[in-house]
């Protein structure tokens, strides 16, 4: 059989290929080696960038700071939820970027204590830039020993959103705000087919959202002392770990929740196919107009006894911060220039408006074209908040915890097993 | 052609493995023009639209073009230092029949054992010593490197199936050993070389663990495999632009793929009929 590419061929077309792809390659990227940051290079590492909420407004404020400073370089490096990873590589090769846009959480906690990040403090006393963080921000940033992680940026409140329009079809006349109607209502959902509260059982959201419903019955120390140490055995969080069972068991997570992510999550109810999630802003910002014009933000239902008073909702001032490197500080007067542009009021503004963005930083802008994430910012004192486990669970269970969670949303798992399960997850750790 | 009954089974099964085939492929295809929301409540229905926004913005959010560049050069230098590092080892090996040359075989197949992961930080040590570290360079090196052991070990029993005879009438002819390999081995192992960069091909365009460590986040260095994960947002992953992006990744892919495939069968038929 002759074959249908001859030698000749076969060498012409690899190297036809080879110089098709290599020298446009040499000739664009003149060289295969990096270009190294030069001190008139800032050199930033950011989640932002693609389709990360806000990555539009981001890429458009760098043009405009470019355009403001002509002789200084800007370099941006985008990672999604591998950037802890690449940044902490290229730290121990002392090729860390300048400054790291990412949230405190997980492997980020401890950067400050190995001093992979320095301490920002001085900075944001000597910029005067410390009169526009919310103190709360401020507090959430600041360590043990008094050091500022990074510049407080992104915020986000973490309501309940509540699809209307389906609960009408299926019956629920009012917002459920107690456990007793949620479960109610949550049979009521299922017998038109539609899933009561997607949540991504496998994953953060998951977590986020058990730890919510623990604290139902711990007071923020006890919830903070829980997290910290990993000893759920206290009355209170006994209790509350009984009232994730119960809810769990009388059906009000949606089908095979243990098996679910945020992006199922926000699918299904973005796509109708569920009534209910816990929705932190960003992900608010992104729900379908058509969808978001019938749904209703408030917090997550109360059992008989609870210490709060009113539902509950998660909100969190760490969501973003403009971390300082070592490398950084040798390029201070670049670094500084590019957070006092981030920091004005206009830049805030922009995120604020065009992304829905909830800030840490003061700001009299309201996002209108955001309806979610503005009537999310107005819940206020309707609601009561639980604590942010976050920055309390050490670095090394955060993974676990996170597995711990899968295993709590999976039914018939009694409230003992979901206990052990938290715990071993700091045991092991 | 009328057929029998009997071949009934048969057909039932091949048309099986159609479906098993096309019903994933036609699944991906159709999501790459469609919203999130078309493709979680109609998964199999056709989109409504065929229309190349998802394809534009994948194309933009990510910086495809030019991280396809990226992984092209790194690709196409890995695969032809590969060859020229392997082809000559190869043709050694397929020449000698002493003991070290056993050995060495041997060793080169003790690079299969070698894990992935255990040879991360050693290797990012390396390229943090030498300097190499954040660059495409590096890869180019490293990747070969990886190569070695399946492409010497392929190669070998190619070129060992070439009678010695031709090799003799060669040097009889005043061939030179690097004639030897050039017009004899190299073109009667063309097949054999297909596969070697075939395989490789797929391998070194795919790699993701060391591309996002060694070469970094910077859009002007990263790969595609690096800069596709960038299109997945924590916060809600639009799945019509993930897929669009990640059908222009593999349409170089299917490109080599399809330039190589006969080459390649062709040489497992060989290897069928010699054995």
């Amino acid at each position: 059989m002759h074959s249908p590419l001859t030698r000749r061929g076969f060498l012409a077309a690899g190297s036809g290929l080879a110089a098709a792809t290599v020298l446009p390659g040499l000739s664009a990227c003149s060289a295969l080696t990096g270009a190294d940051s030069d001190p008139d290079t800032l050199v930033v590492h950011s989640q932002l960038g693609t389709t990360a909420p806000g990555s539009p407004t981001y890429l458009a404020a760098l043009d405009r700071f470019r355009k403001e400073h002509p002789g200084l370089k800007v370099k941006n490096l985008i990672n999604g939820d591998d950037l802890a990873q690449v940044y902490e590589t290229s730290r121990l090769a002392r090729k860390e970027p300048d400054v790291v846009m990412v949230n405190l959480y997980d492997k980020t906690l401890a950067w400050t204590d190995v001093g992979a990040t320095v301490d920002v403090k001085g900075y944001l006393d000597d910029w005067g830039l410390r009169e526009r963080v919310l103190p709360q921000a401020l507090a959430e940033w600041t360590d043990a020993k008094g050091r500022v992680r990074a510049f407080p940026y992104f915020a986000t409140n973490w309501p309940i959103a509540y699809n209307r329009a389906l609960l009408d079809r299926a019956g629920v006349d009012a917002i459920p705000t107690t456990g007793d109607e949620l479960i109610a209502a949550s049979r009521k959902l299922r017998a038109k087919g539609i899933a009561p509260v997607t949540v991504g059982g496998n994953d953060w959201t998951g977590q986020k959202l058990l730890a919510q419903i623990i604290q139902t019955f711990l007071t923020e120390d006890e919830a903070r002392h829980a997290y910290t140490t990993g000893d759920f055995g206290s009355r209170g969080a006994r209790e509350g770990i009984e009232y994730f069972v119960t809810l769990r068991d009388a059906g009000v997570f949606a089908d095979k929740a243990q098996g679910l992510t945020s992006d199922s999550m926000t699918t299904q109810f973005n796509t109708q196919a569920a009534a209910i999630e816990s929705a932190m802003s960003s992900a608010l910002a992104k729900v379908p107009p058509k969808v978001a014009r019938h749904t209703e933000v408030g917090g997550w239902p109360l059992a008989d006894g609870a210490v709060h008073e009113k539902p509950t909702i998660l909100r969190t001032y760490t969501l973003i911060g403009f971390w300082i490197s070592p490398n950084g500080t040798k390029k201070i007067d670049a670094v500084e220039k590019f957070l006092r542009f981030m920091y004005r009021p206009d830049t805030v503004a922009r995120f604020i408006k065009e992304s829905g963005r909830d800030m840490a930083l003061r700001s009299d802008t309201v996002s209108t074209d955001f309806p979610l994430v503005a009537a999310a910012q107005r819940l206020g004192s309707t609601v009561s908040q639980a604590l942010l486990p976050d920055v309390y669970v050490p670095p090394a269970a955060a993974q676990p915890l996170i597995t711990a969670t899968s295993t709590s949303f999976t039914r018939g798992t009694s409230a003992a097993k979901v206990r052990a399960a938290l715990e071993t997850a700091y045991r092991s750790a | 052609m009328k057929l029998g009954k009997r071949w009934l089974p048969a057909h039932i099964l091949v048309w099986t493995y159609a479906v098993l085939l096309i019903v994933p492929l036609y699944y991906f295809l159709a999501s790459a023009f469609k919203s999130n929301e078309e493709i979680f409540a109609h998964p199999f229905a056709l989109p409504e639209s065929l229309g190349f926004g998802n394809f534009r913005t994948a194309y933009d959010s990510a910086d495809l073009g030019t991280a396809v560049v990226n992984s092209a050069l790194v690709t196409v230098l890995a695969l032809a230092l590969t060859l020229l590092l392997a082809l000559p080892a190869a043709f050694a090996l397929a020449r000698s029949t002493g003991r070290l040359a056993s050995a060495m075989e041997k060793v080169f197949s003790l690079g299969f054992l070698i894990p992935t992961f255990a040879a991360l930080f050693p290797t990012f040590l390396l390229a943090a010593a030498t300097g190499l570290f954040h660059t495409r360079l590096f890869m180019v090196f490293f990747l070969p490197a990886t190569a070695m052991p399946l492409s010497v070990v392929i190669l070998v029993q190619f070129m060992r199936t070439i009678p010695r005879e031709m090799e003799e009438a060669a040097r009889m002819d005043g061939a030179s050993t690097y004639t030897v390999l050039r017009h004899i081995y190299i073109p009667m192992c063309l097949p054999g070389i297909a596969t070697v960069l075939l395989l490789n091909f797929l391998t070194f365009w795919n790699e993701y663990l060391y591309s996002l460590i060694i070469i970094g986040p910077d859009p002007e260095q990263r790969t595609v495999q690096v800069a596709l994960p960038t299109l997945k947002a924590i916060t809600g992953t639009d799945y019509g632009v993930l897929t669009a992006g990640t059908v222009l990744t593999l349409i170089p892919v299917w490109v080599v793929y399809t330039v190589l495939q006969k080459r390649m069968q062709q040489a497992l038929i060989n290897g069928a009929v010699k054995a």
